[in-house]
């Protein structure tokens, strides 16, 4: 399989996972409910009766969501310098990432149970979690664009295989002009 | 200082606006054609479209928005942020390098101009500058919005200007960034875009200094006031919901690379081995700025929850309202100015490819050429289309009562969910075909503004423009599995190889 079959595969389970979202009959809440008092604002209600129709759908959802921003990712390196070492770091990162959203969700879920959490760098636990993991998590992938950029993204032999197509183009463009005065 | 609060803050934008105007007319002297107004000669170093990029990103949607969504919904729009550094990971990645190379040897000023040198299909084009005529008319309104709420609420403070009105916000606002697009094109644009991106990462990371003092105990105590109040908002999915929250993230994680605004500012490097040094300078600068968008909001829900403060007439009153009720003079003056920054330096961006989507491409599509004296029709273009948005910005408000951040997400859903499978997987896959770009951008077109037409409410506040992206990257990927694979131009081809 190719990194556009997965691509495609991923799309298609989060299709289904969204469809069969849609078809549960929402609780009341579900997207928060307005302030009782304050205009515009809006109040989150029971988070554990919010989930109760869907399960751990949301779970499952982000996991595929990442699983398919990483095949795209690697649908940037042309497959002959797609080599162990890219596929360790690429894995790496993609476990990272899913553990990160694993302390997410599972420190949500806690709080839903218990209705306790600590506060951690000022926000509770599954927050700080999301504020700094999820973001960190993916600028693994960035590092690996900065560090590996003349392994994998750019590499010399690309820049003089490009440097000759632009030079054949103006070539062409010079002959072109040159028949055109004559 | 506090008895000229007022005089300091109106003095340090009035700075910041004459600054912009005179980069506006020192860009006019380096323009002296429409490769120059549309893409400053692809020859920008990696400091000013790094600082480009990320300001055009982080714009009044976040500036004004976020905190705006933050109050109302707590943290369900920060998915909208901790996606970024995915977001720069597939601009970079999947089109940086590429849109380059085409830019280089087709000689492209634009997005349209990448996908038909990509397709070959002049229809592909025509419908990608449709489609970011439309998106801009509603992203350049959330901008004129914006930048015309904030100037209000610091008008508003004064003697003079108690009174003023929006129209009259809009009006003033909107004829600074006019003049200096008009006059200097992207070059005044991305100039202006420096001293913006600096304004912004300075005053992101004031402001949270600031906002981490309103409390005693920091924002450990904004935790537990909103904890003691419900709770659900100050969790990872706030008061919207997991869903609203991850279709969200979706959204803008892998939009990010079909923002025209932003995938432009990638064709105007000088070098593409400049891309190594503009990705990590892009995310520092996000970052630094887009603290303000979490720590405003919060901190404003939980003074008014807190019962400390009073609740706000509407939530994109939040920053506004922080800076000129909680910051200290001299630092709300910068702030502010900040503020504009972020507003106009993507406004400016919407206004330059607006202005090609409509003299360079729908001319180039309709009638094979482009037209005489672009540089002339590309100035009226822009001036046109701010006009058209400003009008467009106050019937969203006074008709629909919609807010700043809102509109946003539906002006980026509408770049993302047409635009990332013809850009973001076309550019990276070769069997891509035409008929699949074309039916990808018309039915996400259709499922986008259908659902905001009809206004049809989405169970558990899904994002509509993530359904819009879903429906179209499928559809693309598998009408081009179906269709038989054609040779691409010799050029094209030998980029897609590399």
């Amino acid at each position: 399989m190719k990194s556009i079959h997965f691509v495609l595969l991923f799309l298609l389970i989060i299709a289904g996972i969204t469809g069969y979202i849609l078809l549960t009959e929402p609780p009341v809440g579900a997207a928060g409910v307005p302030h009782a008092t304050i205009q515009g604002m809006s109040a989150g209600g029971d988070g554990a009766a919010r989930l109760a129709t869907i399960g751990k759908a949301p779970f499952y959802f982000q996991i595929i969501v990442i699983l398919l921003a990483v095949s795209l990712l690697t649908m940037a390196v042309h497959e002959r310098l797609r080599d162990t070492r890219f596929y360790v770091l690429m894995g790496s990162a993609t476990a990272f990432a899913l553990f990160v959203w694993y302390k997410v969700y599972s420190g949500y879920e806690a709080y839903l149970a218990t209705g306790e959490t600590d506060i951690v760098f000022g926000f509770p636990v599954p927050t700080t979690w999301m504020l700094w993991g999820i973001w960190g998590s993916f600028v693994l992938f960035d590092l690996i664009f900065v560090f590996f950029f003349r392994n994998y993204f750019y590499t010399h032999e690309d820049e003089q295989a490009f440097e000759q197509l632009v030079a054949e183009l103006n070539a062409e463009k010079d002959s072109a002009a040159k028949q055109g005065d004559a | 200082m506090e008895a000229f609060r007022q005089e300091i803050i109106l003095s340090s934008v009035f700075i910041y606006l004459v600054i912009c105007i005179g980069v506006g007319i020192w860009a006019m002297r380096r323009t002296k054609n429409a490769n120059d107004f549309f893409v400053a000669g692809k020859g920008l170093g990696p400091i000013v479209v790094s600082l480009a990029v990320f300001s055009s990103t982080l714009s009044g949607f976040g500036f004004v928005g976020g905190p705006g969504l933050v109050y109302a919904t707590g943290l369900s729009s920060m998915w909208m942020v901790v996606t970024s550094a995915l977001g720069y990971a597939t601009g970079f990645y999947l089109i940086s390098k590429r849109i380059r190379m085409i830019a280089e040897v087709r000689d492209t000023v634009s997005m349209p101009d990448v996908v038909f040198a990509r397709y070959g299909s002049e229809a592909a084009r025509l419908l990608t500058a449709g489609t970011i005529l439309l998106g801009v008319l509603g992203y350049l309104a959330t901008q004129i919005l914006a930048m015309a709420l904030v100037l209000q609420s610091i008008l508003t403070g004064t003697e003079m200007f108690a009174d003023v009105s929006l129209v009259m916000c809009v009006v003033m606002s909107s004829t600074v960034l006019i003049f200096y697009c008009v006059t200097g094109g992207v070059i005044a644009s991305v100039y202006t875009d420096l001293v913006q991106g600096l304004v912004m990462i300075v005053s992101g990371a004031l402001v949270v200094i600031t906002a981490a003092h309103v409390f005693d105990g920091g924002f450990s105590e904004v935790s537990n006031i909103l904890l003691s109040n419900g709770g659900e908002d100050i969790m990872p999915f706030g008061t919207l919901g997991a869903m609203a929250s991850l279709t969200w993230f979706f959204l803008f994680g892998l939009g990010l690379a079909g923002q025209p605004h932003i995938a432009t500012k990638l064709m105007m490097n000088r070098k593409i081995s400049d891309n190594r040094i503009i990705l990590p300078m892009t995310i520092f600068g996000y970052v630094i700025a887009a603290m303000l968008w979490i720590s405003v909001g919060v901190v404003m829900r939980a003074l008014v929850l807190g019962d400390v403060g009073m609740p706000l007439a509407s939530p994109d009153q939040a920053a506004p309202m922080f800076l000129t009720t909680y910051a200290h003079p001299l630092l709300a003056g910068v702030v502010f100015a900040g503020l504009f920054a972020a507003i106009m330096s993507t406004a400016d961006s919407f206004l330059n490819i607006g202005a090609a989507a409509l003299i360079h491409d729908i001319p180039k599509s309709i009638r094979g050429k482009v037209l005489d004296n672009e540089l002339f029709w590309a100035r009226v273009a822009t001036v046109g289309l701010a006009v058209l948005a400003s009008f467009f910005a106050l019937y969203s408000y006074y008709e629909n009562g919609d807010l700043v951040g809102l509109l946003g997400a539906f002006g980026w859903a509408t770049f993302a969910a047409a635009l990332v499978p013809v850009v973001l997987i076309g550019l990276n896959w070769k069997q891509a075909s035409s008929t699949a770009a074309i039916v990808a951008i018309s039915s996400s077109l259709i499922i986008n503004f259908g659902i905001a037409v009809f206004k049809i409410q989405i169970p558990y506040n899904i994002s509509a423009g993530f359904l819009a992206m879903l429906v179209s990257m499928i559809l693309f990927i598998v009408i081009s599995l179906l269709a038989k694979p054609k040779q691409l131009p010799h050029d094209i081809d030998r980029i897609m190889d590399l």
